[in-house]
């Protein structure tokens, strides 16, 4: 909830909001309206004395200072109440992305570990019968039949732990710990297409800020790596003024754009979440330049 | 036995069909939804049918769905439904679900075809008509009924035989089970009975619904 304008000439809101609407309003409400309304009363009582006493000439003075008293307040409680709903559309949106992640979680553990641990199990379960059989020489001894049934097991069970792997890091990668400039420099070796990985972060932003920087980054790269049909990408991070800015940069063919249902658009609403903003730049023919902004301090 | 298999997972499938060919069961058929499912039990006529309660396209509860119209349209063919999750409410949904009531119904969590042995049991009473009901299933019955008074009237053994009855399984299988004799199941199972004021039932899967039918009142 900063309002300090950002550095760059690009703001969200209107100078004129950013002026007016400041935290004070939100957290002492009434006690704001009611000086803005005692102070206004003040100066209309003081410019009908003043009619009264026929001083016409600095009348006005007063009169036009309680206009302009009532006329922000008014302009406060209209804005105020619009960033209120914005703010529950927004709480909305992140209450419905929440329950949608973890319905997916849930999904992907169901059809990747899940069900080869269920198989692995079943393998193990008939190999230990033919095992049983043999050792107690109550059956044939089938053990080439059992050591095939293991080895199907244990690809089973090592596919099921490199899924897992994958679903952990989805939920929350725990390099991110370190950092976000060595998560990045992870995410930039991983990808398929080389990136240039430039990082300016002399301080360490919160840790929600970095967890979204982190999958911005990543789904803006995994796009270069799908759409872009590129050669070369460009990340660039750099946290300054209160503001963190990641921006990706390849020279593919373009036509990127931001509109629903695509994956630039739901980023964007992600990011506008936060107070954040995401531009993109991407003439067909490339290149192709996306730039998120998010506040130091989610 | 012939068995259809249906189980989006394809990985499970595989799984199911490598152990029942193994026991030298025929797969006639191995399906990943449930309208294939339903195509199926009409072309083959199986013996009994391992459904997955989820599957595409909504994975709800598609399987269940289809193991209840299947238990509609062709009581002769035994329905095993598979979950992830035991939810009450679907037992009682598939038991209620054909005439024959919890003849060839079954009702297992995933987990247990990690026991080959327990799960082709499971199969085989199906196909005959008997019930098979996970224990999980019988345990959270158990926990939520509200006849709890009566229950406290049973003996520990009483208490074992009646959620071993509840599973659908036969005297014979319950004997071996607590290692005692045939014998003093019937014991212990008229006992229960008369305990509970139920009508005594011959057939294992009517008494599966008298008990459950208990439970739940």
């Amino acid at each position: 909830m900063s309002s300090i304008p950002a550095s760059s000439a690009r703001a969200q809101r209107p100078l004129l909001e950013r002026l007016l609407i400041r935290p004070r309003e939100y957290r002492h409400p009434h006690a704001w309206l009611a000086f803005r309304m005692i102070a206004g009363a003040w100066n209309v009582i003081l410019g009908i004395l003043l009619l009264a006493y026929k001083f016409y000439w600095i009348a006005w003075i007063p009169l036009a200072g309680a206009a302009l008293i009532f006329w922000i307040a008014y302009y406060v409680q209209q804005h105020a109440a619009d960033r209120v709903r914005e703010l529950e559309r927004s709480r909305d949106q992140v209450v419905d992305d929440e329950a949608a992640r973890l319905r997916r979680i849930e999904r992907d553990l169901h059809d990747g570990p899940q069900a080869q641990m269920v198989a692995v199990a079943m393998k193990l379960g008939l190999a230990r019968e033919k095992l049983t059989g043999a050792v107690t020489g109550a059956a044939p001894a089938d053990v080439a039949r059992a050591l095939e049934l293991v080895e199907a097991a244990h690809r089973g069970a090592k596919e099921a732990i490199t899924e897992l792997r994958e679903l952990a890091r989805g939920i929350h990668p725990s390099v991110l710990d370190q950092g976000l400039g060595t998560a990045l420099t992870t995410l930039a070796a991983r990808s398929s297409v080389p990136v240039e990985l430039v990082t300016d972060l002399p301080e360490r932003p919160s840790a929600a800020t970095e967890t979204i920087a982190y999958f911005c980054a990543a789904e803006l790269l995994t796009n270069v790596a799908k759409h872009s049909g590129a050669r070369r990408a460009t990340l660039t991070v750099a946290n300054g003024a209160g503001r963190l800015r990641i921006r990706v940069g390849d020279d593919g063919g373009g036509g990127a754009r931001v509109e629903a249902p695509g994956g630039l658009a739901g980023l964007a609403e992600r990011v506008r979440t936060v107070d954040g903003s995401l531009q993109v730049s991407s003439p067909l023919g490339g290149p192709t330049v996306v730039t998120v902004e998010l506040p130091s301090r989610v | 036995m012939r068995i259809v298999i249906a189980e989006d997972s394809a990985v499970v499938r595989a799984g199911l069909t490598e152990i029942l060919a193994d026991r030298g069961h025929q797969v006639a058929a191995a399906v990943g939804n449930a309208e294939d499912l339903l195509a199926a039990v009409d072309e083959h006529r199986p013996d009994v049918t391992v459904v997955d309660v989820r599957m595409p396209p909504g994975f709800t509860d598609e399987g269940l769905r289809a193991a209840i119209t299947i238990r509609r349209d062709h009581p002769e063919v035994g329905v095993l439904v598979f979950s992830q999750y035991i939810e009450t409410r679907y037992s009682a949904d598939l038991l209620g679900a054909a005439p024959g009531g919890a003849a060839g119904v079954g009702y297992l969590l995933k987990d247990r075809v990690a026991d080959v042995g327990e799960f082709i049991e499971a199969l085989t009473r199906v196909a005959a008509g008997g019930t098979a009901l996970d224990p999980e299933v019988v345990t959270q019955l158990l926990g939520a009924s509200r006849r709890a008074d009566g229950l406290t009237t049973l003996t520990a053994r009483e208490r074992e035989v009646l959620t071993l009855m509840a599973e659908g399984r036969s005297n014979g299988a319950i004997a071996a089970r607590l290692v005692v004799s045939e014998r003093a199941v019937e014991k212990h199972v008229a006992n229960i009975f008369s305990k509970l004021g139920l009508a005594p039932s011959d057939a294992d899967h009517r008494r599966v619904l008298a008990v459950l039918r208990y439970l739940g009142s």
